[in-house]
């Protein structure tokens, strides 16, 4: 045991890579349990994608000389809150299918410019546009980090403060707004944070980890919880379960400690509409065994002459 | 002092967000307080009206208001009294809240942050529960109740929150008949032991027949205001409902008799 902290203790990847499942964690427990209670978990992907649309132009405006000081990841935040705005206002109905619709012509949109800017980018920078989907929990670097457990820390304050409103705004926007709450600026606060946190959590730990991670979880944990405290809880569990595991796996066997977090991650929500699937037949069951009790009971308690009775007639 | 208006338009249009025009040349008054029902066929901007009372939607043109208040100049004032129970398939159901919070929802919205739920609010929340019978759900998740059960809860919410006037947007829609009639007990119980008036959107004026003071016929304008028994006009109801629409009278009371289904959306 002591052994196992010594190691992660002298190695700075390992270290790095454990800060980062911690704040990977936290993101999808607060941001995922969020998109996925909106039905927003297409968001995720859109605003990665998005991102690397802002990228290209960081990139670009930077090889042109237009604009030098534009960085590429200012360009892909910047584009991120781009889908965060544009779904917003999509969704300040409250209905999730619109908002789902903006993130997919967002997202559209911002990979189109990305395709359409490189060709006018040097061909030697495109490699790196691509490396704002592909990132790795053992390639973490410092500025990743410090990045991380910002937006990281920046979500859960938010959550804690606004827990509440978050959930009012998700369950009933219209009756919120119409008894004085201010549903606007928690819907753009909620959606924009989010999509900061996914921004800059893809450039640390790569697409696929984010997607599984953020979507997975929380998916799984809402099909079986009924309470939104529960759900977070448990995202945040099965986050870094499959994340730890991951990081355990990868060191034993040669394989990307995010795509086998992102398996399990993924196969945390199968199993949990199968445990759904079975709670529901036995709950049937129950009913069943309800409604027919009384009959059942009627059957066998019956007072034996009476049919004698019958026989004599 | 002049009795104050529950509810007031002048000349007012709106259209729906679609662009099409849902009220025209709207113009009444409904003194305070009541128990007044907004009633009219699918389409003709009931809903509408509400919502813009509420500051939710802009007049086209005109105005409306509570209790004296601008729907666009007093809407923060607005909103601090009323309570508002939406179309019932407004409400998110993949959000995991259990029943408490969602009755609880209604005293906390109109708290200052953090909104945390004192004793006080708990007791009225549970309290608003036992009126429409649904107490022992307090811990059941609310995604799992039934229709006729979510909106029992969500007019809970209403009773348990704070303000002069309770706002429901068609909450007997769609629901069976325990439900309706509980909640039409409710709502009448509540509003003869307590000093709040209560607008209602419905499409079916029969079940609260005999609680409500003033009815207003819309369809996209006004087509009758009145006491129930006087608005339920041969002429009026052909006019709202179409041919089809019959006048039945039962116990002294005169029923509309229509072919109309009920909840409208316009988004």
């Amino acid at each position: 045991m002591i052994d196992i902290f010594l190691m992660i203790l002298e190695s700075p990847f390992l270290l790095r890579a454990l800060v980062g499942v911690l704040m990977i964690a936290i993101v999808a427990s607060t941001s995922g349990s969020f998109l996925v209670f909106r039905g927003l978990s297409f968001m995720t992907s859109g605003v990665a994608h998005a991102a690397l649309g802002g990228a290209a132009l960081g990139l670009f405006l930077q090889a042109s000389n237009i604009a030098p000081w534009f960085d590429p990841m200012l360009g892909a935040l910047v584009f991120s809150v781009f889908v965060a705005l544009v779904t917003g206002y999509a969704g300040e109905t409250g209905i999730g299918e619109k908002m789902e619709v903006a993130v997919g012509v967002s997202f559209a949109l911002s990979m189109s410019l990305a395709v359409f800017l490189m060709y006018y980018i040097p061909p030697v920078e495109v490699p790196s546009i691509w490396g704002y989907l592909v990132g790795d929990l053992l390639l973490l670097n410092n500025l990743d980090i410090v990045m991380l457990t910002g937006t990281a820390i920046l979500l859960l304050i938010a959550a804690i403060l606004f827990n509440k409103e978050f959930v009012y705004v998700s369950v009933d926007m219209e009756g919120s707004t119409a008894q004085g709450l201010n549903a606007r600026a928690y819907h753009y606060l909620m959606l924009i944070t989010s999509a900061l946190a996914i921004a800059l959590a893809t450039k640390a730990v790569g697409a696929i980890l984010v997607y599984a991670i953020l979507v997975a979880p929380a998916a799984a944990s809402n099909e079986l919880l009924g309470s939104v405290r529960g759900v977070m809880i448990a995202v945040f569990v099965i986050a870094v379960i499959s994340q730890l595991a991951g990081i355990a796996i990868s060191l034993s066997i040669r394989a990307s400690p995010s795509a086998i977090a992102g398996i399990l991650a993924a196969l945390s929500y199968v199993i949990a509409l199968q445990i759904k699937k079975m709670r529901d037949r036995v709950h049937v069951d129950e009913e069943l065994e309800q409604l027919l009790r009384p009959a059942l009971e009627e059957i066998l308690h019956e007072p034996a002459p009476e049919h004698s009775h019958t026989h004599e007639d | 002092m002049a009795t104050e208006s529950l509810i007031s338009a002048q000349d007012l249009a709106v259209r729906y967000p679609n662009g099409e025009i849902a009220l025209h040349h709207v113009t009444f008054e409904v003194g305070f307080p009541s128990f007044m029902a907004i009633i009219g066929p699918n389409g003709s901007g009931k809903s509408t009206l509400v919502k813009t009372a509420l500051g939710l939607l802009k007049p086209l043109r005109g105005s409306v208001g509570l209790l004296g208040l601008d729907s666009v100049k007093n809407q923060s004032q607005i909103r601090r009294l009323v309570r508002y129970v939406p179309q019932r398939d407004r409400i998110e159901l993949n959000v995991p809240m259990k029943v408490k919070d969602i009755v609880l929802m209604g005293r906390l919205v109109k708290k200052p942050p953090p909104r945390v739920a004192s004793e006080n609010d708990k007791a009225a929340a549970k309290s608003a529960l036992r009126q429409v019978a649904m107490e022992e759900f307090w811990e059941r998740p609310f995604p799992e109740l039934s229709g006729g059960q979510r909106q029992r809860v969500l007019v809970a919410r209403a009773l348990a929150g704070e303000g002069p006037i309770l706002m429901l947007d068609e909450p007997l829609a769609g629901t069976d008949a325990d439900s309706q009639n509980l909640i039409v007990d409710a709502l009448g119980v509540y509003h003869s032991e307590n000093d709040v008036s209560i607008i209602m959107v419905t499409h079916d004026l029969n079940p609260i027949h005999t609680l409500v003071r003033d009815v207003l016929m819309l369809k996209n304008t006004v087509v009758g205001v009145g006491a129930p028994c006087d608005v339920m006009d041969p002429g009026l109801v052909r006019e709202l409902y179409g041919p089809t629409a019959k006048i039945v009278e039962h116990s002294g009371h005169r029923y509309c008799v229509t072919r109309d289904s009920g909840v409208d959306r316009h988004d």
